[in-house]
Formats: C-alpha cells, structure tokens, sequence
C-alpha cells in the first residue's frame, strides 16, 4: 500500500519540532510504503531540504487563518499532488483539524486525532483531576490573580514555587519577593491566571504513547533524560521501565479513551516512589524516533489503524537503551529555496 | 553606488543582494522597475515605459515610482 | 495589447517570516461587493462614505438562532436586549418585535426604553449607578430591578416607604466560575457570604420581595462550562433563599458575556475554531438547569445576550482616503473612519474586505483612522495588496459596541443605515452636522466675535 503522507513540524533545528523523527518512523515500516509530504510554516525549515526523508514540502497558511486557508491549502496539496493523511504534530494545528477532521475526511484525507473534549484535558486547570483519576499525584498548585491570592498560595505551598503562565513561562522563586516579581513579569506578558506551584524533587521522565480511541494502547515507551539543551530540550536519554508511571499513562488511555499520540512529562521521585504530572502534550514529542528505534513504531501504528491494516502488538521494548541525538549539516543550491518563496511549494 | 546593478534577479520575481545576502520577491511591475533602474534609466523614462507596457495612466504610475523608490531606499537599495 | 496593471511591489525575505502565504490570508484577500445584495458601490453612492451598516436579516436570523438554541432545551426563556450594546432605535425594535424585553443599565437607557414604548414591567433595570429618581420610576412602574450594592437596598427601602407598598427585586451577585478576571465589581460576593448577607439584610427590613436573581460572569466568555458553574451556584443559591427566607425565586437572570465571531487581539485561534457554537453554550446551561433544579420546578430562565447577537449584523465601509510609505517600509493607509467610529478597535482585530479584486501580491500593511491622534489605529499590522485611493474597506463584525461607545472627537459622525429584510435601505441615524454638536453650547455675549 502507498500512502502520501503530510507530517508538519519538520523545523530540525535547536528546538526541533517532532515532524523528523515521525517521517522517519514512517518511513521505517514494511506493512506500508510511505511517501512524506513536508508541511512547513517557513521557506529555511530544514526538514524542506532534508531530501533523502521528504520528497516535497508545501508552505502552509498559519493554523490561524482557520477553515478558509488552513484547510483549503490541504485540499490543495490533496487535488495537486496527493494526499491520503495529515500527521500533525503541532499544538497550533489540533484545534483546527479537529474542528474540521470531518471535512477532510470526505475530500479523501485521513487523521488520526483526540476529539475537542480530549484535547481540553491537556489544560493545566485539568490536570488534578486528571492525576488523581490515574493514580499518581500533581505538585501542589493554586491558580492566582491577584498579590493577595498569590501571597496566600505561597504561604500554602510553601517555598520554593514555580511561578508558572497559564501558556507560557515558568520561573522558580525562593522568596515570596522573587515570587511577585515573576508574577508581574508574566502578567505584563502573558496576562491572567497565574499558576504557583510546588516544586518537587525527582527526575525528569516521559511517556510517549498512542491511545486508538477505544480504550487500547497502540505502543508506549517510558525515558528519562539524561541530557538536556540551554533550551531543555532533550540531547541524550535512556529508555525505562517505571511501573506507575507506564500504569498511569495506559489509565489515561483507557479513562479518557485518548486517540492519537500524547506524550505525558513527569517528575519522578523514586526514593518516594511517586510520581508527579507535570504536562499532557496532545501529540507526539519531539523525540518520538527513540521509541521507533527501540522497536515500538507508534507512528506507523497509527497509519495502520487509521487505514484498517493489522496493527502491531508492541508488547515490549527494552530498558537501557540509548538515546543520542546530534547535529549535522548539509550543503545545497539556492534553487529549491527560490521554489518554496516564489511559488510555495519545493 | 547603487546596488541595484550588482542584484540577481530571477524571472520568477525572486531577488538576491550577492553583497548583503539578502534575499527579496517582487512582482511583475516591480521586476520591470528593477530592470529598468538597473539599465540606468531615469524616473521619466521609466513612467513612460511602465504606461506603453502596462494598462496604466501616467499619473498612477508616477505615484506607484514614487513609492517603489522610496521602499527600495528603506531597504538600502539605492 | 498592454498587459494588466499590478502596483509594484518588493518584500524582503526575513527569517522566520518566509511563508509566502503568511498571516491570515483570510483576512487580508477577501472582497466583498455588496451586504445582503445591495452593492457596496450603491450604498456609498446615496448614503457616503463612512457608513454604518447594520442588516435586519441577519440580525433577525442570529437572535432566532440564538433564542432557539434555548428554548428547544428549556420551557422557560426570555431574553433581555442589552441596550448598551446598541441603541439605535431600529436595532431595539427589530429585537423588540422578536420578543426580547430590554436590559438597561442606567437612567438615560431606562428612558430610552420607555420612550420607545417599553413597558415597566419589560425593563431589566441593572447598574452600579441607578438614581432615586430613577430607582422611583422604576418601581413605580414595575420594572425588574437588579440591586447592585448595600446602598441600593437602602435607596429602595426608603422609596418603598414613600410609595407605601412593597418593591419586587432581584440581586445581582458574583462568583467564581473558572473565568479570569472574575468580575468581582459588581453585585454581592457569593463565596464570602456577601450575598447572603444581602439576602438577611432584605428580609429583615422586609419593605422588599426578593424574586430573582442576577449574575453576569463577564465577556466574551469562551469556556461553555463556566456558565455550567454559574447556574449550579445560582440554583443552589436560589434554593438556599427559598428555604431558609421564604422568598420565591422566580428568575435566573444569568446575564451575557457570550462570544460573537469577532477575532480578539492577541488571541491564536481564529473565531471559526475559538468561538464554540451557541448550542453548546446552551447545552451546558441547560444541563447544569436540570441536574440542580428540584423537579417540576422551572424558573424563568433570563439572558442578556447582546454582543452575540448584533455583532455580527454590523458592517462599517470605510474609503481609502490616502497611502503613505512608513520609514520602516510598511505601507499605510489612511481610511476615512478610525477609532472614533470603532471604539471596539481597540481590542478587535476586524474582518477587512475590500470592495473590488486587486491585482498585485499582499504587503505588510497599516491602517490608520482620520484623527490627528497618534491611537487612532484600526489594524496595527496586516497583509493587503496596494490599493488605489477610494477603494473600499468593509470592517466586520462591528454590530456590538460602537454606535454606542463612539465618539464625537473632530469629525462628524456619519449615516448609520440598515438594509432591510426586502433589500430597501432605511437611514436609521442621519449622519451629523454642526448644529448638532453646537446646539447645547451657549457662548456668553462679551466673547462673541464682533
């Protein structure tokens, strides 16, 4: 079977979008012959000139142009060149492909994403709900707007805090000064609610997964990592086997019927034994070939439920494996850079 | 010295400055501009052209100059 | 043969901004040539330029949608018009005539009301700021008073006694429904026990009969579960009352705050996504109504949607009265209407249309207003293609908020029309001239210029 299929967030840069290591994952299987279309948000996005993974790129209009650009450019790309699923891998894109999953669907393009409801879950004002539902546990955390609610929130929490935007921003604060100072700093950026939070103490560890809708996982893989950029981004990390916190990410499966790829990021204090939600990402993470390259192709899991192939029963994978990523560089002609500015498309 | 001459231009309306490696799009009625100032034409001559070429009164293209003039300036082109 | 004209154009590429179809091409191309059939060019023509435009179908239209999405879920709904929305006199009596009552918030629009034929007993009087005289009125006539604080029960109490009979009212409270800022300003605080306190306090003095109860949870509210919040707290309050003071509550006044399809600045997602349909809104005030109230037990359900309702029935045309080139190389343009006329500027970032197909690719653009004021700005940063002087702009949806909060600074305000049902176009307010802005000014003799 081939299948045209569009992966977006194909920006290999410093702080890489996921979109490579998915092509690559889907160009790993066998059951399937896929060809990958790069949906890039801007003409220098590296995966556009990365050839040997994606054939042709298209420039998108920004998710914010809604139904009339968005979604008219994938009807496009599907009449000119072929389209048979999108791969979104970006926050920005859900809401809108949710919206309008169904239209696609009819013009011949498949996607494989949670409903609106699932994707509210991933709003921090829902995580306490959703922690205790899986059986571990979330920093202690109040939401504030004004001096007088923050102070008492301190008070409660006790410090340090993470003084955290609803969307964006987090600082940490060991006095109730520090504390106000990065309150305001957020509010004048970012405006209300603010969110201070306790801070815990553990390892940063993830779970990539993929729910089918259903209440079944499609494949799962938990790591640690090891190494992380300025950015926090991921650069080294080792593949684990943490009971509760594989336990808790199956739960949310089965619980919320998730569909689609998530990746749950934890604080875990083993000496404890606890472990700590910190976020619920609605798509795959940016290191999602690490689980491909341990055996576990939940990207290509995907395409094969989405299209009624058999679908791989990933039981297992093994602990200590090692993740490396590293950088690399390329040397090309200026004409496919011309190509995406002037007509769009590579 | 203007850099326009030094600039290559593609026919697809796509610009690039070999000396700042700035890259730039324009369209068609910009590109035969660009083509024009870099032949060395002047501001007359170019007006007159651009009314033979293109379905345009003298008055309009005048201002239209005008105003490509002044954003090839903001972008240190002349 | 010549070939066809575009205006020249050069963009320079910068990093991160190399997306060729960029910010919102749908805002930035879409051409609109006439509202609800009559062409822009006509109504320009006979009305000029600036022009309100409001649309008595899809005024109609909206308020059915809206008004349906409830009462095919519940027995007992009636809606208040929020004059403060928009009082132009047609837009009321459209509404009006569709069934709504009025929803004032001060003296001037409880005159309005009445003067419009509103009875006393249709009004919804609400407000931080009703005066005795009004208050007097008010409850004379019947009207549906929402007391906003402690002196108010005073101000009542006192016109009770001089009218010699006991006044029906209603409180406004507040509360925390999950919706930031929460709007804490106005009415009594549920949570501190304020409202309750309020409750006491009317019934002891007993010269007023509590029978409803009002809240208002803010605007532009796009979380349908927070209204959820609100009426579960409103009915276990509502009962709290009727158990312990003998009151009967025989309304929910749960106020508006409910989103139109307009594009807040700073928000991501584009209204299309953003904005969750009406019927869910009303899903969940409905089902939050039927897991709290006792059974067989329906009280009227009230709602002051305005903003949803007429936003998106208002069109203002503006023309392109000059261009300029801004030393950063933008592209401006200077619209015969600005802030003055769209106060909601300030916050929106409007639907522009463009009144005829342009040739020539899309530039970073700005759009400037009329006045001598640096803020008079109605689009800060936005891709048009060039555009020749008198070309048309139609901003939407400029329904809500602007005939009212416009303002009257250097310009004369211009004709606000309304197409109607049957495509004929009626003037609704004539465009100003001096002597409407002289005729309260009194200039004293010995300053006269002789």
């Amino acid at each position: 079977m081939e299948l045209k299929i569009a992966v977006s967030g194909i920006n290999a840069v410093d702080n890489p979008g996921p979109g490579i290591g998915v092509a690559k994952s889907l160009t790993e299987a066998e059951d399937f012959s896929a060809q990958i279309i790069g949906l890039a948000y801007d003409a220098m996005e590296p995966g556009i000139y990365m050839d040997w993974i994606i054939k042709k790129s298209f420039i998108m209009p920004y998710p914010s142009g809604g139904h009339d650009a968005f979604i008219n450019r994938l009807i496009y790309i599907k009449d000119n060149y072929g389209l048979d699923f999108v791969m979104s891998v970006l926050d920005a894109e859900l809401p809108v492909l949710i919206k309008y999953a169904d239209e696609l669907e009819k013009n011949g393009i498949k996607t494989f994403l949670p409903t609106y409801q699932q994707f509210k879950l991933r709003a921090k004002d829902r995580l306490e709900e959703i922690a205790q539902s899986i059986g571990i546990d979330i920093p202690k955390s109040a939401v504030v707007s004004s001096y007088d609610e923050l102070i008492k929130a301190v008070e409660k929490i006790g410090l340090p805090v993470m003084v955290k935007g609803a969307f964006y921003k987090a600082y940490r604060a060991y006095t109730t000064q520090e504390a106000i100072s990065y309150y305001n700093k957020i509010v004048a950026q970012w405006g209300y609610p603010i969110i201070v939070q306790q801070v815990v103490s553990g390892e940063e560890m993830n779970v990539v997964a993929v729910g089918d809708g259903e209440g079944n996982s499609l494949g799962m893989v938990g790591i640690k990592k090891m190494w992380i950029t300025e950015l926090g981004k991921i650069w080294t990390g080792v593949t684990i086997k943490n009971e509760k916190m594989l336990t808790a990410a199956q739960k949310f499966i089965e619980k919320y019927g998730w569909r689609g790829a998530f990746e749950l990021e934890c604080i875990v204090d083993t000496k404890e034994d606890r472990v700590y939600l910190i976020e619920i990402n609605p798509r795959f993470p940016a290191w999602s070939y690490f689980s491909t390259g341990v055996g576990v192709n939940i990207a290509a899991n995907i395409i094969r439920k989405a299209f009624d192939l058999p679908v791989k029963q990933y039981a297992d994978y093994p602990a200590g494996k090692l993740y490396v990523r590293f950088t690399d560089d390329l040397v090309t002609d200026m004409d496919r850079f011309q190509k995406v500015i002037t007509r769009g498309e590579s | 010295m203007n850099r326009i001459k030094q600039l290559a231009i593609n026919e697809e309306g796509f610009v690039f400055d070999p000396l700042t490696g700035d890259s730039f799009t324009v369209n068609q009625t910009g590109l035969f501009i660009l083509q024009k100032l870099k032949e060395g034409k002047e501001t007359e001559q170019i007006v007159k052209e651009l009314t033979e070429e293109f379905e345009v009164s003298q008055e309009e293209a005048e201002r239209d100059l005008i105003d490509f003039v002044e954003k090839l300036r903001s972008y240190r082109l002349l | 043969m010549k070939k066809i004209y575009q205006k020249p154009v050069i963009t320079k590429l910068q990093t991160g901004f190399m997306n060729k179809f960029g910010s919102s091409p749908l805002y930035a191309r879409k051409v609109r040539t006439d509202i609800d059939g009559v062409p822009i060019s006509e109504l320009v023509e006979k009305f000029g330029s600036p022009l309100f435009v409001i649309s008595e179908k899809q005024l109609r239209e909206k308020y059915r949608q809206i008004y349906s999405a409830f009462t095919n879920r519940y027995p007992n709904v009636q809606f208040g018009w929020s004059y403060k929305t928009n009082y132009l006199k047609a837009v009321c009596a459209v509404l009006h005539q569709e069934g709504a009552i009025a929803e004032v918030v001060s003296e001037f629009e409880y005159e309005k009301a009445r003067n419009m034929g509103i009875e006393g007993k249709d009004i919804i009087f609400n407000g931080p700021h009703k005066t005795i005289n009004a208050l007097k009125r008010a409850a004379l006539e019947g009207a549906k008073i929402h007391i906003d604080h402690f002196d108010e029960i005073t101000d009542l109490e006192h016109i009770a006694d001089e009218i010699g009979k006991q006044i029906k009212v209603a409180i406004r409270i507040n509360m925390d429904t999950g919706i930031h800022p929460q709007w804490d300003r106005f009415g009594f605080n549920l949570e501190t026990g304020q409202a309750l306190d309020a409750v006491k306090r009317i019934a002891s003095g007993g010269k007023l009969v509590l029978n409803g109860l009002h809240c208002h949870i803010g605007t532009f509210i796009l979380e349908p579960e927070a209204y959820g919040k609100e009426v579960e707290k409103m009915v276990k309050f509502a009962y709290e009352i009727e158990d312990n003071f003998g009151f009967k509550i025989e309304y929910l006044d749960i106020g508006g705050g409910f989103p139109s399809k307009n594009r807040l600045k700073g928000t991501y997602l584009p209204p299309d996504v953003a904005v969750p349909p009406v019927e869910e809104f009303a899903e969940k005030i409905t089902d939050s109504l039927y897991s709290n109230l006792r059974p067989g037990d329906f009280p009227k359900l009230i709602l002051e949607t305005g903003r949803a309702i007429v936003d998106e029935a208002g069109y203002l045309i503006t023309t392109v009265f000059a261009s300029k080139r801004l030393p950063d190389g933008r592209k401006a343009y200077i619209a015969d209407a600005g802030v003055n006329l769209l106060f909601t500027a300030f916050w929106y970032k409007f639907n522009i249309e463009i009144d005829r197909e342009v040739q020539g690719s899309n530039e970073p653009s700005v759009i400037y207003g009329p006045l001598c004021m640096n803020i008079d700005i109605i689009d800060e940063g936005t891709m048009l293609p060039p555009l020749k002087r008198g070309t048309r702009l139609i901003f939407s949806p400029v329904g809500a908020y602007n005939n009212t909060q416009w303002m009257q600074f250097i310009e004369y305000r211009p004709n606000v029309v309304m197409v109607m049902e049957d495509q004929t176009v009626e003037i609704i307010r004539e465009k100003e001239d001096l002597s409407d802005i002289e005729r309260r000014e009194r200039l004293p003799d010995r300053l006269k210029i002789k």
